[in-house]
């Protein structure tokens, strides 16, 4: 799934007045401030400087003294260095937004982009890796190698479903969290949404039927989570290009052999027995979570007029859903979220990622489980719950910056809860390390541009 | 004739019959279907299922003494398959051998074990008509399938090639 960020009127250059650019817009402002700009992130130093006589600490001598500490106990390295801050966000350009596959530098701006948004919305360093192999093999070994100097990984835009057993193995065998923002941020940012959904609706999960559309990695994780935070497998249906998965499918050897997880899947879900398309899937079904290709017209306003009383939708394609809001409210729909920020809902994995590597680098996390996630979803639908829950509110937006680091601080307690922390800080703790290091990116980004050293965006020529 | 009653696993095994034929025949055209995964050399033909139902005619009708051909059954429906043939063996000891040749565990009833008591109970039979070796012919590329009978017990034994022209 891509990101869809769609910021109003960032920094107050709305391209054309009155309205939003369009994508063409985009690309145009995009492409300029590229070539203007030459990169989105750098490295800078954080320790005073006032002579060159400083390197014999900050360097050699002095810093062969730090070199053996940590050689006698190689966690130091969180203590002693930034690892504990920094993050690899890697990718292998095999599946780009909506791009496809256009390889390692093509990558490159979007791991900058991503690495950005890790800075300014969690203050987490975020150095950006594109790879020069697709080989599943390869990236895991390339991955695991980079360990000593990261405090995470973040895997961006790997194809499905090779991303799948790659986030698999990286998780097992890493001392540290590994995360797929396409898989974990997107199912996290949607079991968010339908925490408080099912609360408007009055509905248990364990008790929904839930139509999963589309089977890429955003939707596939999306089963995964719902499983592990207590939906009914026999009661989740799966819908890919071939209509309704279930267990006797036609390609079901196929799938075993090519794709593991959705076969895993094909046995276990759809017990109720659901056959055909995402038409027949739709009749009776509480919530309708798609995840698919752009919209409009991908999913019928009958279809979704055969839902049940109070029927949930997320359509969460982007740049455009698979069915627009307003059809949806025609077809009765109750609650409708998607991946936009100019309609009400945006599901977006934004919302998860940052706050999510916050509260992992706090509590020097060695893996991301399941249940860390469930907690970060649940932190985020208490949120919006608090702020009074509507069925055009059912997960916090992204302007409401308190929420990062009060989700980074219940991904935190979960770890310390879970036995993976390296560092034990009480919830209140947490939050307020959490807070006090995103604002002071923010402090130090809003500073740099009033001085000037960033400079402020280029004008038309 | 063999009744094996596994309740508390839901499926029973049992010789096949020829109201079964239907059934087999969609299970047998899975299993080729899975096979075309593994080699170009083994595409499915487009008249496949009129093969496939002379493959049962041929083990449950006209040739059914050379042949043995289980079922699982679940809740009346067929959930898995086996056929073996027993074929003589010049130049080697012992003399004839049961080779399955086609063998299929619906996806949902995998891991359970299904597999292995077909594999075992037809064996069963296939001594008791006389054969005193056991074969199994699979794509060589099926890697599922190999260690399958390895953990049965079984070795390679001997491999074919192919190569288009």
């Amino acid at each position: 799934m891509c990101l869809w960020l769609g910021l109003d009127n960032s920094a107050g250059q709305a391209p054309n007045e009155g309205g939003k650019p369009d994508k063409n817009q985009w690309y145009t402002l995009a492409l300029k401030y590229a070539k203007h700009y030459a990169g989105k992130v750098e490295v800078l130093p954080k320790v005073p400087i006032t002579g060159l006589k400083d390197f014999s600490y900050w360097y050699t001598p002095g810093v062969a003294a730090v070199s053996m500490e940590i050689s006698k106990n190689k966690d130091l390295s969180f203590e002693l260095t930034g690892r504990w801050n920094t993050i690899a966000v890697v990718g292998d350009g095999s599946r780009v937004l909506g791009l496809g596959n256009i390889g390692g530098e093509a990558a490159l701006p979007v791991l900058e982009g991503k690495a950005l948004i890790f800075k300014y919305l969690g203050g987490v360093n975020a150095v950006p890796i594109p790879l020069g192999t697709q080989d599943a093999a390869k990236i895991k070994q390339t991955v695991m190698a980079l360990e000593p100097a990261f405090g995470g990984i973040n895997l961006e835009d790997i194809e499905s479903p090779k991303c799948f057993q790659i986030l698999d193995d990286l998780r097992s065998s890493m001392n540290i969290p590994v995360w797929h923002d396409d898989q974990q941020g997107t199912a996290g940012a949607s079991l968010a949404a339908l925490i408080n959904a099912l609360k408007l609706t009055d509905r248990r999960l364990a008790d929904t039927v839930i139509v999963l559309f589309g089977s890429g990695a955003a939707n596939l994780a999306t089963a995964r989570l719902l499983i592990a935070a207590g939906a009914d497998l026999g009661k989740l249906v799966l819908v890919d290009s071939k209509g309704v998965l279930h267990a006797e499918r036609e390609d079901m050897d196929e799938l075993m052999l090519k794709h593991p997880l959705k076969y895993e899947l094909g046995i276990k879900t759809n017990k109720i027995g659901v056959r055909g398309g995402v038409e027949e899937a739709l009749k009776g079904a509480d919530v309708l979570i798609a995840a698919s290709k752009p919209g409009p017209g991908v999913i019928k306003k009958e279809w979704v007029s055969k839902m049940n009383n109070d029927s949930i939708v997320f359509a969460l394609a982007n740049p455009t859903p698979e069915i627009w809001p307003w059809e949806l409210r025609e077809a009765g729909a109750r609650i409708i979220a998607t991946g936009r920020s100019d309609f009400p809902n945006q599901v977006n994995n934004s919302l998860v990622f940052p706050a999510v590597f916050r509260g992992a680098l706090d509590s020097r996390c060695r893996t991301i489980t399941d249940s860390v996630v469930i907690a970060a979803a649940k932190e985020l639908a208490a949120f919006a719950e608090e702020k009074g829950l509507r069925d055009d509110y059912i997960i916090p937006t992204m302007e409401e910056w308190e929420v990062y680091p009060r989700v980074a601080a219940a991904v935190a307690s979960k770890v310390v809860e879970e036995g993976l922390a390296r560092r034990n800080l009480t919830k209140r703790q947490f939050y307020e390390q959490a807070q006090m290091i995103i604002s002071k990116s923010r402090f130090i980004v809003e500073r740099s541009m009033e001085m000037g050293y960033i400079e402020p965006l280029p004008g038309d020529d | 004739m063999i009744r094996v009653a596994d309740e508390s696993k839901g499926f029973r095994i049992r010789a096949a019959t020829r109201g079964d034929m239907e059934q087999i025949v969609k299970l047998i055209l899975r299993l080729k279907k899975l096979n075309e995964e593994f080699d170009p050399l083994l595409k499915v033909s487009d008249d496949a299922s009129v093969d496939a139902e002379k493959t049962c005619r041929e083990a449950l009708e006209t040739r059914k003494d050379s042949y043995v051909v289980l079922v699982a059954e679940d809740k009346g429906r067929i959930i898995g398959v086996i056929i073996a043939e027993l074929r003589r063996r010049p130049f080697y000891e012992p003399r004839v051998s049961g080779v399955i040749t086609d063998f299929y565990v619906m996806p949902e009833h995998r891991r359970k074990k299904l597999g292995e008591s077909l594999v075992r109970k037809a064996s069963e039979e296939l001594k008791k008509k006389g054969a005193g070796v056991i074969m199994a012919e699979f794509p060589f590329q099926n890697k599922i399938a190999s260690s399958f009978y390895q953990k049965l017990g079984f070795r390679a034994v001997v491999g074919i090639f192919g190569k288009e022209e």
